[in-house]
């Protein structure tokens, strides 16, 4: 058959279903069948599963004339998604194209959740398409003799690549598709990626840069006009409007007549735990919605999840509140409202949270937006101008990161082992380790075999080992099952099954939370107040509680940053807002500016809302000790970046301890001895000079390396976390990543481990290109510092955040006898 | 350097180490030193820097070098684990030494008694000194002041502008001297000291009396 008939074949089931192909699918269907890879920029619902899945089931037919009655066993094609929740709606959608076209093509789905018998049975037959994660991706290459497994695979696809791009993942899916273009012939390799900033380099991430695969590729953009709409949620009366909080909670009465307008609502929230509390304060508050209202996020069950998933296809729901556990893939055409609640951080985020409503070709999305706080409200006018403008941001690629290749080459060793000669070319062929020096190959591979550089007399590490031929092979089950189990806790905390007394698998939830909980004490998860019965084994029994008040988990995840464009946005609106103020209310054409003029009267009464020209610095005291804020309007990791710097160089011209809180639009040094700010002007403290040198001085100080190192240590298996749902006895090999990184910093600071975790912290957590350009404005800025008699309208969100980062340049000695002293006044 | 202080009219010499001189005895207490830790953790994969190793013997030898003991009591937890190759480290080490060791077992000492006693060190369940008890996990019995460890206590110092210092420390109380682990890449447990309580907070220096 000529790709003529074939495109007549697909077309006419198109046509069956009163669908037409969309032009970038019928681009993509070509581009494919002329044998070439690339990556496939469409949003979520766009039909970019059938963009990929038709073209690979027309080259089956193709190779296969006698397809209808005749079926060639083996894996041909590989689905990779990052959430195991997409896996089902992809292998309904392709199980259905491929039956209908009268092929007998299986579809199978592996992934965390996939059961022991089902993976067994697999291992004997594989299904011809396999549906999985990059962590099960991992764990394939980990059994023995993978290679038979993947000889005939034709296609890899990797969907929302743009959501592993970014990410430890992604780089396994690098090293991973290094390993498949050796082992599967004629692989066709395909991203599809939601709009991001850095497309182009997204697709240089999949294929390899200068690879083969690159240089016959395609990006392949589907142009759909989507219109969306935003709307601010403005409270009514702006005096009981909190200054700060995150919740959200006080605009609930706002939400409840756009939930009744509409067929479905979903309500997107920043935090699992604000996602609880609104459910159970909707429900509270409005008892009729029970039965027609659901709660999703990544730590329910996925039984739950799957049913609010079909209940949301088959119209059942009114509302479902959830976090970014909805933000991917999963097609909902009934949605046709979303509120996001707080901040959405980011530009692209917001865009495709609105893009979950109004899936229909040619419907308009709508987005409401409902502020937590006050300030909040000049983010919600910046979004609009950002959804207009489509200003997306970038994400940016890891490099380098040595954990995950130490991971990857002891997965290698324990299947099949492997020749480092072999390995190193195609790990080199990576975008992630097109540096990766010969010196730092070998110092990985004593790394994974003498656990050290040079070899001890007293030494029993043991973990590969090399075979007389010169393979590298892990020869110890103990060793194989540990690391195979270990190859999925790519995410850092430690988490624990949470369990009815009676039995019944309830969800999962962070060790750091529970560990804060005695028996006896009440919480709510998944929408229930839940009574700790005791932790065992990785498992928390519980059982359910009547008791009203409860605690609710907070996870860490939930804590974002804005993106470099989303604080622009929100400077230009700061700016204006400044500017307005000097007009009279009535001229004032922005409802959200209007809104809070009263909370902009109290500013200035204090201080001043900064115009473009202006970096504004507030000082008072408190109860707590002598507050400096400081105004860059940068997102908080710079502002941790920036705050770390600054107290470090203030601690240069005098011993003195702070502690550091930063949020999106400022950071605060507060200390117990009064900053002398004067000083801090006089001697250019925002100055570029020795900028890496003191970043670095600042940060063995600030500890944010120390945290960056726990995910290190996990991936390299420095870290045994052991396994939920799994009761192995791990307690003689726990330790914890903290320890370990002061043993790192005393014994081993050459350590490439521990190196990564530093730089890490340069490229991903600061920003440093970001820091740069932010000094560079301030440099041009007038400094205007504001001497307060209390906390202002800006400040007051800041100095409540009780997380909080140290520095000091005290004598540790020194510091607990002041600080002693200070208590016994 | 160490800080003195008088229990049941004795004296005790608190070292930043971790370790107590009890000059009227001239012993030398010491607890959780966990030794082959380290190598523990590389036996089963786990890449800690090996150089640690010997940490926990040169820090043996400045608080011995320092008091000079006639004896050595440890209080439990001296090794991590089963035998491994630090075992050889920890004999010749033994060789160095000229004071009587005693052990008093903990729950991580699962190597067998006679290998101790082949180097010449003493296990005990429990030891009794006068008015004082020295065993590994605390206890309380009448009419004894217990010297143990186990707990590798550490206290959170908390001052004002929401500053904190996690300190590693020595817990007294009416009846009990609970003793910070000793050794290298071992972790803390967090005290909540009640009314009459102290708390001696050790630095890479200095005994500081914190509550």
């Amino acid at each position: 058959m000529n790709r003529n008939e074939l495109f007549t074949l697909a077309e006419n089931w198109f046509a069956k279903q009163n669908w037409k192909a969309f032009a970038f699918q019928k681009q993509t269907w070509t581009a494919y069948l002329q044998g070439k890879h690339g990556l496939l920029n469409a949003p979520t619902g766009s039909g970019k599963t059938y963009a990929l899945w038709v073209p690979i089931v027309l080259d089956y037919i193709k190779n296969n004339p006698d397809y209808k009655t005749k079926h060639k066993k083996g894996l041909k094609a590989i689905w990779i998604t990052p959430l195991r929740a997409l896996s089902v709606e992809i292998a309904q959608s392709a199980t259905r194209f491929a039956e209908e076209m009268g092929t007998s093509l299986t579809v199978g789905i592996r992934t965390g959740d996939t059961s022991q018998k089902e993976r067994a049975a697999q291992k004997r037959q594989m299904p011809d398409l396999l549906i999985t994660t990059p962590e099960s991706l991992q764990l394939l290459l980990a059994s023995k003799n993978y290679d038979k497994t993947f000889k005939d695979l034709n296609a890899i696809v990797i969907d929302e690549w743009h959501e592993l791009l970014g990410t430890k993942r992604g780089v396994q899916v690098e090293l991973g598709l290094s390993r498949l273009k050796t082992i599967s012939k004629n692989l066709k390799i395909w991203g599809i990626s939601a709009t991001i900033g850095n497309l182009q380099q997204a697709r240089e991430v999949l294929l390899g840069p200068n690879s083969e695969a690159f240089n016959n590729s395609e990006l392949i953009r589907a142009k759909l006009n989507k219109k969306i709409s935003v709307k601010s949620i403005i409270p009514k009366k702006m005096e009981k409007f909190p200054w700060r909080g995150h919740l959200g909670l006080h605009l609930i009465d706002e939400v409840v007549p756009i939930i009744k307008a509409s067929k479905t609502t979903l309500l997107f929230t920043n935090t699992r735990s604000q996602c609880e509390l609104w459910f159970q304060k909707l429900l509270n508050k409005y008892p009729e919605f029970a039965g027609e209202m659901a709660m999703h996020h990544g730590s329910i069950n996925k039984e739950t999840r799957l049913w609010v998933e079909q209940a949301i296809r088959d119209e059942t729901l009114k509302a479902v509140v959830c976090t970014s556990s909805l933000d991917l893939g999963v097609d909902f055409a009934p949605v046709e409202t979303i509120i996001q609640i707080g901040g959405p951080k980011g530009v692209a985020r917001f865009i495709q949270r609105a893009g979950r409503s109004g899936h229909q070709p040619g419907k308009e999305s709508v987005i409401h937006f409902l502020p937590t706080h006050a300030i909040e409200l000049i983010e919600a006018a910046a979004l609009q101008k950002a959804v207009k403008e489509t200003v997306v941001e970038d994400r940016i690629p890891y490099l380098q990161s040595f954990d995950v290749l130490v991971q990857y080459l002891t997965t290698l060793a324990v299947s099949n082992g492997f020749f480092p000669a072999n390995i190193y070319r195609e790990i080199k062929s990576t975008f992630c380790f097109q540096e990766l020096t010969e010196d730092q190959w070998k110092w990985v591979l004593n790394f994974i075999t003498k656990g050290s550089q040079s070899l001890q007399a007293y030494d029993e590490y043991k973990k590969v080992e090399i075979e007389e031929n010169g393979k590298f092979k892990v020869n110890d089950r103990g060793v194989a099952m540990r690391h195979r189990l270990q190859i999925g806790t790519i995410v850092s905390d430690a988490v624990l099954t949470v369990k009815y007394m009676k039995g019944g698998y309830i969800g999962s939830i962070e060790e750091w939370f529970i560990s804060k909980l005695k028996p006896g004490d009440v919480f709510t998860f998944a929408g229930r107040n839940l009574e700790l019965v005791r932790i065992k084994n990785m498992q928390v029994i519980v059982k359910t509680s009547k008791q009203k008040t409860s605690r609710v988990p907070s996870w860490q995840g939930g804590r974002m940053a804005f993106s470099a464009q989303m604080s622009e946005l929100l400077r230009e609106e700061m700016y204006e807002a400044a500017a307005s103020m000097e007009l009279p209310s009535s001229s004032v054409r922005s409802s959200e500016l209007k809104a809070l003029r009263p909370i902009f009267k109290r500013q200035i009464r204090e201080s001043i809302i900064p115009k473009s020209e202006e970096f504004l610095i507030e000082t008072f005291k408190t109860r707590e000790g002598y507050h400096a804020i400081f105004y860059p309007f940068e997102g908080r990791f710079v502002h941790e970046a920036l705050g770390s710097l600054l107290a470090y160089r203030i601690s240069l011209l005098t011993p003195i301890s702070f502690t550091l809180a930063f949020n999106d639009y400022g950071f605060e040094l507060l200390s117990d001895q009064e900053i002398d700010m004067e000083q801090v002007l006089d001697n250019d403290l925002f100055s570029f000079d020795f900028l890496m040198d003191d970043l670095y001085k600042s940060l063995n100080a600030s500890e944010m390396a120390r945290r960056k190192f726990r995910d290190i240590a996990v991936i390299a298996g420095l870290v045994f976390t052991g396994f939920p749902n799994k009761l192995i006895k791990t307690k003689h090999l726990q330790s914890n990543s903290q320890l370990l990184f002061s043993v790192f910093k005393d014994h081993e600071p050459e350590n490439l481990l521990f190196l990564q975790a530093y730089r890490e912290t340069f490229e991903h957590q600061l920003e440093e290109g970001r820091l740069r350009l932010s000094l560079e404005r301030i440099a041009k800025q007038q400094i205007i510092w504001k001497q307060c008699e209390k906390p202002t309208p800006f400040s007051f969100p800041i100095i409540t955040d009780r997380l909080r980062e140290k520095l000091s340049s005290e004598k540790l000695e020194d510091r607990i006898r002041r600080m002693l002293k200070q208590l016994e006044k | 350097m160490k800080k003195s202080i008088q229990l049941n009219n004795q004296h005790f010499d608190l070292h930043f180490s971790g370790a107590v001189y009890w000059p009227e005895e001239q012993m030398l207490l010491i607890s959780d030193v966990h030794l082959g830790k380290i190598s523990h953790f590389r036996k089963y994969g786990s890449a800690v820097p090996n150089s640690a190793i010997t940490e926990n013997f040169d820090r043996l030898n400045n608080v011995i070098a320092q008091f000079q003991p006639k004896s050595i009591c440890f209080l439990g937890d001296l090794f991590h684990s089963s035998l491994n190759l630090e075992w050889d480290l920890f004999q010749s080490w033994m060789q160095t030494i000229t004071a009587k060791v005693v052990l008093v077992a903990g729950n991580h000492d699962i190597i067998s008694h006679l290998k101790y006693e082949e180097l010449g060190v003493k296990v005990l369940s429990e030891l009794q000194i006068g008015t004082f008890l020295l065993t590994h996990h605390p206890e309380e019995r009448e009419g004894f002041f217990n010297f143990c460890g186990h707990l590798h206590p550490g206290f959170k110092l908390r001052g004002l502008g929401r500053q904190q210092l996690n300190l590693r420390c020595f817990y007294i109380n009416e009846q009990q001297l609970i003793f910070p682990a000793f050794g290298e890449f071992t972790g803390n447990y967090w005290i909540n000291p009640k009314e009459g309580d102290r708390i001696f907070a050790i630095t890479k220096k200095e005994v500081i009396l914190v509550y």
